[in-house]
């Protein structure tokens, strides 16, 4: 695999805000990468270096090789989709498709051709003389898609282009985009703050806090190692607990927490021993049973609530001193467990399934 | 929807009659008066047609009405093209705080008297006036300026500029600017957009102002009057020579039938544009 | 480099157009305070007696009086007319609305002369023609939809619901005009006021068809014009522009002042 996008030490700021911080990041040809963090994290300000509506104040921004810090925006071949889409309401489906095409200098039948070739492509080949204001919120998506891809760009922007639609469409629209990618083998740059969205179509996630890169990484590790506290607590359904180490060597770490004191099998260098160290167990990893268990690591905790989403369930239960845990199971995994709020439950996890953040607390 | 009751009525009637009296009831009594007759110098209510036939077949009449219409169109013309950089420049490349010192100084000369500014233009423009004295510091002969189109269309942009300027502001500055980057994304360079985007998402703000302006200059005597000399006559003057001089009101009554009937269709014509939307197969 | 090159062109435009606009306001102005009889430059010696010709004139005086009591009567009856019709449309819906509005917005739509003979004949008709006060019949007519624009405007920023909290808290729909709306719409009042007086002020067409003997100042203007260049213009002018002026930015003024306040 070769880069497409480098970008090296870029820094963007408006005025006294700092939107990114500092951004160092290598995008491989073909891949699909999403970009997600909280609001104001500096996500969309980097999409939008690439496409070229904003320059960076310091750093290089190069794609396919070329410095690309100060070439204006139209003779980029970035296209983006748009949240607010940004479709031409002057012009129909087909003339919205074709206006990239237009600003390349092809001729009428040709751009008319491709034009209709992806609103076809895009199953919406029907609606190519229509007024975009009478289409579809799902339709308008594709519109938005095809008028981006004619050019046969290398490579995608998009800005979370899946924000305005019904849950079932988004899900549809998830298919379209990955399947679309891997067909054309081009390279995708996915903003979004929806983590099923990342977690579901991308080959690498970066997450993004406060103009900074919190992780890189596969969707898998960023769900099952990550890096930091502010990774583990955006990725949600994690328990975080923080403590002192009490012993420590290659195989396992004892940290003493206020709930009680817990094993860690460390997956690299075990921490110094009065060290401040957190330790991440995932709310699915977690077993739950009525009875007190002996071995390993376990803690009581009184249940708070439950929330069902189909098939998945999810425990919100207490400790002693107030620290709220998050529990995950199969439905039809909790047999007879008696989920009265109030009762007491007994948690347990295995020691290799805990995840180690050194020095980090709240 | 509440039935009306005194206090709803109290608010909404008021406005009712007083426009039917003052304003529909004078419209109407004009129309009728262009069928009266005047005999000795007294008009006598009646339904002819003779009024009509008089002006129609008059070729002073339509020497004017040809002229104002030129007359209109271009000045809507020339002031949509002079203020359009202008109002562009205030949407786009200056700060909020600047566009509304600016909004607020163009409002200020539409209310102020137009006619003492003509007057003022008339001084400036004059043979021996402000413009040809200073041309005359450098050498250069007196350019006559008075008495000519370029006077009149002076006038009208006195009356029209201000107004224009401000509607296209708003047209422009109410564009959605995710669509103009939209169009530099893929590939429009920025002179392009001009005409490719933001022309097209401000039509109907441009297309009314443009009408405003047509319908002030269309209507406006004082400015063919005094600077452009009204050789021949435009319609407004025709009026106003026919009712103070002729005391011929029922043909004055014509001619204003004829302004309203042109401007009624221009403005249908206009407002069409404005807002058609594009037809959908 | 080039965008900054381009930047200045156009603030080069923008005061450029501004120049064209004032530049008859501000010589206007000169040419009052200027001692030759045909006005150019270079400019003659400093004189106020032009001042002192109107000044000494008792037609300008007269002229004066009836455009003060036009204007003022005008502002009260138009301000009136159209907080009742901004007020209806804030709040009620029904069938022919869009007629309503229409019936009420379309007078500075039509050419003034065409109104200005429309209300000379139809004054006559009804016997009312040559008196001072079917000008002011005429004015409020056209004034009116400024008025209506101005506090309509006004009302829209005002919370939805608070008219009805006030009934909820036992105000009768009169006693929540009274206590509620007009207060809250005070500065669009005033702003009305003063633009509805201003545009009376200046207007000279049908003025000068209905006014009969009773001439206005801008009626007055209009008639020395028409005989020849006269100084007396620039100084009848130059007070007609700072009355008129005045009350514009009194209007904007008293708007902006308080929608900072609000933020």
């Amino acid at each position: 695999m070769t880069a497409l996008v480098e970008l090296e030490g870029v820094v963007k700021r408006f005025g006294d805000f700092t939107a990114v911080e500092r951004m160092d990041l290598t995008i491989e040809q073909g891949e699909f990468i999403a970009i997600m963090g909280p609001s104001g994290c500096g996500k969309t300000t980097t999409l939008r270096m690439l496409a070229g509506l904003e320059q960076p104040t310091s750093g290089t921004i190069r794609i396919g090789g070329e410095m690309m810090n100060d070439v204006p925006p139209h003779k980029r071949d970035t296209p983006l989709v748009w949240q607010s889409l940004a479709l031409f309401p002057f012009l129909n489906a087909r003339e919205n498709v074709e206006f990239g095409l237009k600003m390349r200098g092809f001729d009428a039948a040709t751009r008319k051709r491709k034009a209709l070739d992806w609103l076809e492509r895009l199953d919406i080949g029907e609606f190519a003389e229509r007024n975009v204001d009478t289409l579809s919120g799902g339709q308008r998506q594709r519109v938005a898609l095809a008028r981006s891809l004619v050019t046969e760009p290398q490579l995608l922007l998009l800005d979370e282009p899946l924000s305005a639609l019904d849950a079932h469409l988004v899900i549809r629209m998830q298919s379209v985009l990955t399947r679309l990618q891997r067909e054309l083998g081009i390279t995708f740059v996915y903003v979004t703050h929806s983590q099923s969205e990342a977690f579901a179509m991308a080959d690498r996630v970066v997450i993004m806090s406060k103009g900074n890169i919190a992780q890189i990484g596969k969707p898998r590790d960023i769900y099952r190692t990550p890096a930091n506290r502010f990774v583990a607590e955006f990725v949600g359904r994690n328990n975080i607990l923080s403590g002192t180490v009490t012993t420590a060597d290659a195989a396992a770490v004892q940290i003493e927490t206020p709930v009680g004191s817990f094993t860690v099998t460390p997956e690299g260098p075990p921490p110094a021993i009065g060290q401040t160290a957190s330790f991440v167990i995932a709310a699915d990893l977690v077993n739950i049973t009525e009875t007190a268990q002996n071995t390993g690591n376990s803690l009581s905790c009184t249940l708070i609530s439950e929330e069902f989403i189909g098939s998945m369930v999810t425990l919100f239960l207490e400790a002693a001193d107030g620290t709220e845990f998050k529990v995950q199971v199969q439905e039809r995994a909790l047999g007879s467990l008696d989920l009265k709020s109030g009762n007491t439950l007994h948690l347990s996890w295995s020691a290799d399934n805990a995840h180690l953040l050194i020095g980090e607390t709240e | 929807m509440p039935r009306p009751n005194t206090y709803a009525l109290t608010w909404r009637l008021p406005i009712i009659v007083w426009q039917l009296l003052f304003f529909i009831g004078p419209l109407l009594f004009m129309i009728a008066m262009s069928f009266f007759l005047v005999k000795n110098y007294r008009m006598i209510e009646a339904f002819e047609m003779k009024n009509w036939v008089k002006m129609f077949g008059r070729n002073y009449f339509w020497d004017s009405y040809w002229l104002t219409l030129w007359l209109a169109t271009l000045s809507t013309i020339v002031t949509t093209l002079v203020a359009f950089p202008a109002s562009f420049a205030l949407a786009f490349r200056t700060s909020e705080t600047t566009r509304r010192w600016a909004i607020f100084l163009l409002i200020i000369p539409f209310f102020t008297s137009y006619l003492v500014r003509t007057f003022s233009w008339y001084t400036i423009l004059a043979e021996s006036g402000v413009i040809n004295a200073m041309l005359g510091t450098i050498g250069i002969d007196p350019i006559t300026m008075l008495n000519t189109k370029f006077g009149t269309i002076v006038g009208y942009m006195t009356l029209t500029l201000p107004l224009v300027v401000v509607l296209q502001t708003f047209a422009l500055a109410n564009i959605d600017r995710n669509l103009v980057q939209a169009a530099r994304n893929l590939g429009c360079p920025p002179w392009r957009t001009i005409l490719t985007v933001i022309v097209p998402l401000a039509k109907t703000g441009l297309i009314v102002a443009a009408l405003f302006c047509f319908i002030l200059s269309f209507g406006d005597f004082v400015a063919p009057y005094y600077l452009g000399g009204s050789k021949p006559p435009t319609l407004p003057i025709l009026i106003i020579d026919t009712t103070k001089s002729g005391q011929q009101w029922p043909r004055a009554a014509v001619v204003a039938v004829v302004m309203m009937v042109t401007l009624i269709t221009i403005a249908f014509t206009a407002i069409t544009l404005a807002y058609r939307k594009r037809a959908s197969a | 480099m080039n965008a900054r090159f381009l930047d200045w062109g156009l603030r080069g435009y923008i005061a450029l157009v501004f120049v064209f606009i004032f530049a008859p306001i501000v010589f206007s102005m000169i040419f009052s305070f200027n001692s030759d009889r045909f006005p150019t430059i270079p400019l003659g010696s400093f004189t106020t007696k032009w001042y002192a010709a109107i000044w000494n004139d008792p037609d300008v005086w007269k002229a004066v009086r009836t455009s003060m009591i036009v204007s003022g009567c005008t502002a009260i009856l138009a301000t009136m007319l159209g907080f009742a019709t901004a007020y209806t449309d804030y709040r009620y819906n029904f069938r022919f609305k869009s007629a309503y509005l229409a019936l009420v917005l379309l007078p500075p739509t039509i050419p003034l002369i065409i109104m200005a003979l429309a209300m000379l004949a139809w004054f006559s008709k009804i016997g009312a023609s040559g008196e001072v006060w079917s000008i002011i019949l005429a004015h409020t007519v056209l004034t009116a939809p400024f008025a209506m624009a101005i506090i309509r405007l006004r009302l829209n920023q005002m919370d939805a619901s608070i008219e009805a909290a006030a009934w909820n808290l036992g105000a009768s729909e009169w006693r929540t005009m009274r206590e509620v709306i007009v207060p809250y719409c005070k500065p669009a009042i005033i702003s009305a006021l003063c633009l509805t007086a201003a545009v009376s002020f200046d207007e000279f067409a049908i003025a000068w068809f209905v006014s009969g003997l009773n001439k206005t100042v801008p009626v007055m203007i209009l008639e020395i014009v028409q005989g020849n260049i006269d100084p007396r213009v620039n100084a009848l002018g130059t007070f007609v522009f700072l009355t008129s002026m005045t009350l514009v930015i009194v209007a904007q003024v008293v708007l902006m002042t308080r929608k900072g306040v609000k933020g």
